[in-house]
């Protein structure tokens, strides 16, 4: 570039069209899709109505792009000015959204470890997604030029990447996975423009900071991944990010205490960093019930005072509505029911456990179970039926611990869990009133227990969703009658999403091999071959 | 897509020490140049026996297998060596070489010249970018010796098109409203357009729209530089392309 056009370019920066804002950001989902969960309250919800009740028995598939050697994509696309930007495996591809053609892709070839990848950010003129060994990379959203990656984490401390970055304002805010094998979690926040370290939360406090009285051996093993992007409040610019689970993940005998801030969600300032409040869902926990699902971000009444809430349906069973602004609890509901570990929560939301629920060594009965009872898949919110869709797993497992010494960073856990023979469990969306936690209606999905596939509601009234048989269903957001589905051909693990083109609204999914695409049905008209002259 | 094709797995399955080693590289390239050139090339870029460098065998072909090929022949065609174990190892370890991306080998050229002449005489910068410096048209090489050979970064710049022009044939189309368009197309198919112009912006057209398209020779690419730039030149320009690695290539120990 010239010096004269790096003049233009900088004169041109804040006002040229085709430049993702934080506005922008604000304003989605709209035609684009511009965060994983859509928007940055989570709530998955879409203004798009072309697609709606009365119509979506007609939608077809308009595209289907089989990802070169993928397998279990866990990729949420993003979708800027009609390209599609989905990410594997250490690469990142952007699609022609209308079309699903390939427009470019790029593999980092020499990263230095191989795990799934969940979705990319866009902001500026620029694509960002993390390879798994901890680096942020910034491309040309337009070109897939790299423009830079920046590293932010060490794959020899235990930790990985794996979630897709978090746009706010110009920071991309960004985790690290590793808990299940003894590593330090963290959330940061890297420049948007060089990827330098702005700073740095850890979830589990160093030796001698408040909090870590509640460990024993291991605080600086203590896990707590930020596997999943979080959410965020523009009014308060505060993040809302979860926690994973402590270290060793089955064997608590020798961190004894609450083991802050494991299964957590945290309250953080997005410009410094420091932690307003934390409320830890799964205290000592023994089971692997990570925090990470999404904090959804709803302003509700609650005893008839409009409340600022964050509301989180858990790994542990229980559904959780909090104060937004002080963390404080307001209530919790039981998300399923295979639920007894506990027998509910206290007046302060913390759990009010059944004795003897622990891993033993030869193996423990407990509901949830390992999975939880409910995971990454994303849920959704619909204002205008004012219910939350939640995928959730009734679902028991036989936990069992180890008597090993932990050895950190050695893919040690502590022991292990198992379904028990003939009780694979059932996945069923449930539509949750949020103020309250309690079902309204329920959508049990037949299959083998194996889904991982979340929501994405939408103002035509349908929320779709992957279900448990390779299905991706469309469902009356009011009722949770069936309107539309259509088979994949295999699991999804992924989340559907909603965006238009044209004016053409798209709904599309990963599923573990490909990412599909669909619209209502049109007749297809001829293409006339224009005049083409080879040189 | 050329970048990505090329280099999927980090293959680190039983290596022979020779492999990568500067010395047994220079070695195997003399016995290669004795016995093997005469069929494979002097570049191993094929004559009589298959191209040794062509992408198809980046990767198909691991170092045991090369080796027992060197040892033992292949078939009715490849005659045996009958080469000593650590002399096969050390041809085995200059094919590999040939095939290895260029920030793990040893490329010989003037690395500043090479600079000097990427964005000076070359032009390069008109169209690639390096680091976000550069030009939007054509392919990023900020990466390019972690994904390609120094002999595929020498034989893209004398012969642009001889791997295909994939993702970057030049185009140029007349819309149906009248509008005209020039540049690259990243895609096409007989119902869709993915066309990247000069300055990096996207087309994202339906062909319904297309009046006219001009499909050009290959990609834009400037086809001379065999006779624009001088061996050395040439040289040092592959030597500094060499060294375009997003990450440092650490030599595993030995």
């Amino acid at each position: 570039m010239n010096r004269i056009s790096i003049i233009i370019f900088a004169a041109l920066a804040t006002v040229c069209p085709g430049q993702v804002t934080f506005e922008d950001i604000k304003k989605s989902p709209n035609a684009d899709w511009l965060t994983v969960a859509g928007d940055y309250q989570g709530k998955r919800h879409s203004p798009l109505t072309q697609i709606n009740t009365a119509n979506v028995a007609n939608m077809v598939p308009k595209w289907v792009y089989h990802v070169p050697r993928a397998s279990g994509l866990r990729t949420n696309p993003i979708v800027y000015d009609g390209v599609m930007y989905i990410t594997n495996t250490n690469e990142i591809r952007a699609l022609d959204a209308a079309s699903g053609r390939l427009i470019w892709a790029y593999k980092d070839t020499r990263a230095k470890k191989e795990a799934v990848n969940r979705g990319a950010a866009v902001y500026g003129d620029r694509v960002y997604f993390v390879t798994a060994d901890v680096y942020l990379v910034a491309l040309d959203r337009r070109t897939g030029s790299v423009l830079w990656q920046h590293k932010y984490g060490n794959i020899e401390e235990g930790a990985f990447a794996s979630a897709a970055p978090f746009v706010v304002r110009d920071k991309i805010m960004v985790g690290v996975a590793g808990g299940d094998t003894g590593m330090r979690g963290y959330i940061a926040a890297l420049s948007s423009s060089t990827g330098e370290e702005l700073w740095r939360t850890y979830t589990v406090p160093a030796k001698g900071e408040k909090g870590s009285e509640s460990w024993g051996k291991y605080v600086e093993y203590g896990g707590a991944g930020t596997w999943l992007s979080g959410t965020y409040d523009p009014d308060t610019n505060t993040l809302y990010w979860t926690t994973g689970n402590p270290w060793p993940d089955f064997f608590g005998g020798d961190r004894g205490g609450d083991n802050l801030y494991s299964c957590s969600l945290l309250a953080i300032d997005a410009d410094t960093g420091k932690m307003k409040w934390y409320f830890q869902f799964t205290p000592h926990d023994v089971h692997d019930w990570d925090a990470q699902a999404w904090p959804v971000l709803l302003d509700l009444p609650i005893d008839g005072k409009p409340r600022k809430l964050v509301v989180h349906a858990n790994r542990n069973g229980f559904f959780y509505i909090l104060d937004r602004t002080t963390g404080e609890f307001i209530k919790a509901e039981k998300l399923v029911d295979k639920l007894d570990w506990a027998t509910g929560v206290d007046a302060k939301g913390r759990p009010i456990e059944v004795p003897g629920k622990d891993p033993t060594p030869s193996g423990n009965l407990v509901c949830p179970g390992v999975r939880g009872a409910t995971n990454w898949m994303s849920p959704s919110f619909n204002p205008a039926t004012g219910l939350l869709y939640v995928v959730t797993l009734e679902q028991c497992d036989i936990f069992t611990s180890s008597s090993k010494t932990p050895e950190p960073k050695k893919s040690f856990s502590g022991g292990g869990a198992g379904t028990k023979p003939k009780d694979l469990g059932q996945f069923i969306l449930r539509a949750l009133d949020p103020k309250t936690g309690k079902r309204v209606w329920e959508y049990p999905f037949t299959g083998p227990a194996e889904s991982w596939s979340g929501t994405v509601s939408t103002a035509g009234g349908v929320v779709f969703v992957g279900d448990d048989d390779g299905q991706l269903v469309g469902i009356d957001a009011k009722n949770g009658k069936h309107l539309w589905h259509f088979n994949v051909g295999e699991g999804m693990l992924a989340s559907p999403i909603t965006y238009s083109v044209n004016g053409k609204q798209f709904v599309a999914i990963a599923s573990s091999t490909a990412v599909f695409s669909f619209g209502l049905h049109e007749p297809m008209k001829a293409v006339p071959m224009p005049k083409i002259t080879v040189q | 897509m050329p970048l990505l094709a090329q280099h999927e797995k980090e293959g680190e399955e039983s290596k022979n020490p020779a492999i990568g080693d500067p010395k047994a590289i220079d070695a195997g390239g003399k016995l290669f140049a004795g016995g093997c050139a005469a069929c494979h090339g002097a570049d191993g870029q094929g004559g009589r026996g298959p191209n040794l460098r062509m992408r198809v065998f980046w990767h198909a072909v691991d170092p045991p297998t090369i080796f027992k090929a060197v040892q033992k022949g292949v078939g009715a065609g490849m005659p045996a060596s009958n080469l000593p174990e650590d002399q096969a190892w050390q041809v085995v370890a200059f094919v590999v070489s040939m095939t290895s991306p260029a920030i793990e080998t040893t490329v010989n050229g003037d690395v500043e010249n090479g600079r000097a002449v990427f964005s000076g005489k070359g032009g390069c910068t008109g169209c690639h970018s390096i680091n976000n410096q550069g030009g939007k048209m054509g392919p990023d090489l900020s990466n390019i010796a972690s994904v390609k050979p120094a002999l595929a970064i020498r034989d893209a710049i004398l012969d642009p098109d001889g791997d295909g022009a994939d993702g970057y044939h030049a185009v140029s189309v007349t819309l149906r409203n009248g509008k005209s368009l020039k540049g690259v197309a990243r895609n096409r198919s007989n119902y869709s357009l993915q066309l990247q112009d000069r300055q990096g912006n996207l087309h994202l057209i339906n062909m319904a729209d297309v009046a006219e398209m001009t499909l050009g020779k290959g990609s834009p690419m400037p086809k001379d530089y065999g006779s624009k730039l001088s061996t050395k030149e040439v040289d040092d320009l592959v030597a500094y392309l060499a060294k375009q690695s997003l990450r440092p290539f650490v030599p595993s120990k030995k």
